[in-house]
C-alpha cells in the first residue's frame, strides 16, 4: 500500500497547529511507519499569560491569522491555487513537493467554538479545492494518538489499553477497547487536574499557567509539608473530584500571607509540592484501579499535565510495581501540548477504516464526547 | 435571603428555594473567590432540576450546556458560565449568550459576573448569589 500523507489541522484552543504525516504500511509483519514531514506549532500562551487564561475573541482572530501563515509554510505553495482560467492546479495533490497531501484531518471538537470554526473552515476550503478525503478528529482522540506517533509505544499497541487523559480542559480515564472504540470508565467532576494546578496556583499568587510553576517551586519543597486532603481517592467510582483542593489550599495558604518573607517562602515551595504530590496520588491510584479492572496490555498518559516528571515517574514505578507486563505508553514531551501531528495520526487511524467525511457538512462541536 | 452552608448536603436547600423561582430567562449570578462553592451550587442545582449528567467546571470551555427533563419547574435547558477567563464583557459576544438565552425554556448559571457586569445589565433577570468563607470552611450564601 502506497503511504498516505495526511494534513493535520488544529484550532481547538490556545494552539494554532499544521502538520502533514506520512504513515504507512511495510515489511513481513505489516508494521506501521510515521514520517513527520511538518510539524508547525503557533502558541498564543504568551497573549492569554496577560489574561490568565483564554479569550475567544483574541484565540479567534489570532487562529486565522496563524493558520493562513502556517498552512502556508507547510504546503510551501511554489504556484497560484488557481491558475489562469480559473481551474484548479494540482501542487497540493501531484509531484515531489514537501506540501503535498493525500487527505485531511481536522479538529471538529471539543473546544471553543469560535477557535474551532477557523480550523474547520480552512479544512473545508482545502478539501474543496483538492478534492481529496477529510475527516473530523475528535480532540481528545488526537491525544490517544499523541502516543503512537513514538514508534516503541507503536511496537507495544495492543488492545485493550488504559489512557489517562490530563490536561488543562480533561481529566479521563479511557478505555480503548479496539481501535476507534472507546469507553469513558472515569472522569473529573468538577475541576480539571491542568485547572486544578492552575487555580491552585493563582490562589498562591503564582503566574499563569500554572502547573509548570508549582512543579518548579516543587522540587525544593516538601510534599508532606501541608496534609491536604485526597478527594474520592479510596471510593469505588473511577471519578476524580479535584475542587475541594482549592478551598484546602486557601486556607492552608491564608495564614502565610501576613508571615515573614523567608518563612512564607518555604510555605510556598513545600506547599506547592504537597499540592503537586495530591494530585498525582490521586491521578496514579485511579489510573492503576482502572487498568486492573479492565485487565488493559498498556497504559497511555497523554495531554498537557503529562508533562509533569512526578506524574510520569510515579505511574511508570505504579505499574512496574503494580502491574508488570503492562505497557507503559506515554507521549513524547514533543506531543504532549496541543500539535496537529496527533490530530493527522488520529485521522489516519479513521482514514484507513475507510471513514470519510462530506466537506460541505463538517462543523464545530464544542462539545463532543469521546 | 440569607443561608449558611457547613455541609456539602447544605447546598441543596439553597438550590431548592433558588429553583422554586426560576423563570425562562434567569440569570443566576455567583460571585465568590476561587474555591467558595459556585460550581458546586450549580451541582446541586442541576440535580434539584433533574438534569442527568453532573456539571464539572466550565473554565476552560467557558459555557457548557446541560439539559433538564420538561416534567421538572418547566425549564429546558441549564447554561453554565464561567467568566473566570474573561477580562472584558466585549469577549463574551462571540459565546452568543444572548441567543443561548432566549431559546425557550433556558436559565443561566454565571460564574464571575463582575467580569461581564456591561452584557449582565442588558439581561433583565438576574439573581445574584454572593458566597462568602470563613476561616473554618463554613460558607455565608447570600440570594438576593
Amino acid at each position: 500500500m502506497k503511504p498516505l500523507r495526511v494534513l493535520g489541522i488544529e484550532t481547538s484552543c490556545d494552539e494554532t497547529a499544521i502538520s502533514i504525516l506520512e504513515i504507512g504500511r511495510g515489511g513481513a509483519r505489516r508494521a506501521v511507519s510515521v514520517q513527520i514531514k511538518v510539524n508547525l506549532v503557533s502558541s498564543q500562551v504568551p497573549i492569554h499569560q496577560k489574561y490568565g487564561g483564554v479569550v475567544p475573541e483574541v484565540a479567534a482572530r489570532s487562529h486565522v491569522a496563524e493558520t493562513v501563515s502556517l498552512l502556508s509554510q507547510a504546503l510551501d505553495l511554489p504556484q497560484p491555487l488557481l491558475g489562469k482560467e480559473g481551474a484548479i492546479r494540482s501542487p497540493l495533490t501531484k509531484g515531489r513537493y514537501r506540501g503535498v497531501f493525500d487527505a485531511i484531518a481536522v479538529t471538529s471538537g471539543p473546544g471553543l467554538a469560535t477557535a474551532l470554526r477557523v480550523g474547520i473552515e480552512a479544512g473545508r476550503v482545502l478539501a474543496m479545492l483538492s478534492g481529496k478525503p477529510i475527516v473530523g478528529v475528535n480532540h481528545l482522540e488526537g491525544h490517544l494518538a499523541s502516543a503512537w506517533l513514538n514508534a516503541e509505544n507503536r511496537k507495544c499497541w495492543k488492545y485493550p489499553m488504559l489512557a489517562l487523559v490530563v490536561s488543562g480542559g480533561h481529566t479521563e480515564l479511557v478505555l480503548m477497547k479496539d481501535a476507534c472504540k472507546y469507553k469513558i470508565v472515569g472522569q473529573t467532576r468538577d475541576d480539571a487536574a491542568g485547572e486544578a494546578f492552575d487555580k491552585t496556583a493563582k490562589l498562591m499568587g503564582l503566574p499563569y499557567p500554572g502547573g509548570p510553576e508549582i512543579a518548579r517551586l516543587a522540587l525544593e519543597g516538601d510534599p508532606a509539608g501541608f496534609d491536604l486532603p485526597r478527594p474520592m481517592m479510596n471510593d469505588k467510582t473511577l471519578d476524580f473530584s479535584f475542587s475541594g483542593l482549592k478551598t484546602a489550599v486557601r486556607l492552608a495558604w491564608e495564614p502565610w500571607t501576613r508571615g515573614p518573607d523567608t518563612l512564607r517562602e518555604k510555605a510556598k515551595r513545600d506547599l506547592a509540592a504537597s499540592v503537586q504530590q495530591a494530585i498525582v496520588d490521586v491521578l496514579v491510584k485511579k489510573t492503576i484501579d482502572a487498568a486492573k479492572k479492565y485487565k488493559v496490555k498498556g497504559v497511555l498518559l497523554v495531554g498537557g499535565v503529562s508533562a509533569n516528571t512526578l506524574l510520569r515517574d510515579t505511574l511508570a514505578a505504579a505499574l512496574e510495581e503494580r502491574l508488570p507486563g503492562v505497557a507503559y505508553l506515554p507521549s513524547d514531551r514533543a506531543y504532549i501540548t496541543d500539535n496537529a501531528a496527533m490530530i493527522a495520526a488520529a485521522g489516519w487511524w479513521r482514514l484507513s477504516k475507510g471513514e470519510r467525511h462530506d466537506w460541505k457538512k463538517i462543523e464545530a462541536k464544542p462539545e463532543w464526547n469521546l | 435571603m440569607k443561608y449558611i452552608v457547613a455541609k456539602m448536603e447544605e447546598w441543596d436547600a439553597v438550590a431548592r428555594a433558588v429553583a422554586g423561582d426560576l423563570k425562562p430567562g434567569t440569570v443566576i449570578t455567583l460571585s465568590g473567590p476561587l474555591g467558595a462553592g459556585k460550581t458546586t451550587f450549580v451541582q446541586a442545582l442541576s440535580r434539584i432540576l433533574g438534569a442527568k449528567t453532573n456539571p464539572r467546571s466550565p473554565s476552560f470551555s467557558l459555557v457548557r450546556s446541560y439539559k433538564l427533563p420538561a416534567t421538572s419547574y418547566q425549564l429546558s435547558q441549564l447554561i453554565h458560565v464561567d467568566a473566570y477567563r474573561i477580562d472584558d464583557a466585549q469577549d463574551l459576544l462571540p459565546l452568543g449568550l444572548d441567543e443561548l438565552l432566549s431559546e425557550p425554556g433556558t436559565v443561566m448559571a454565571f460564574e464571575w459576573p463582575e467580569r461581564a457586569e456591561a452584557w449582565l445589565r442588558s439581561v433583565p433577570d438576574v439573581r445574584r448569589i454572593t458566597i462568602e468563607s470563613d476561616p473554618s470552611g463554613v460558607r455565608r450564601v447570600d440570594v438576593r
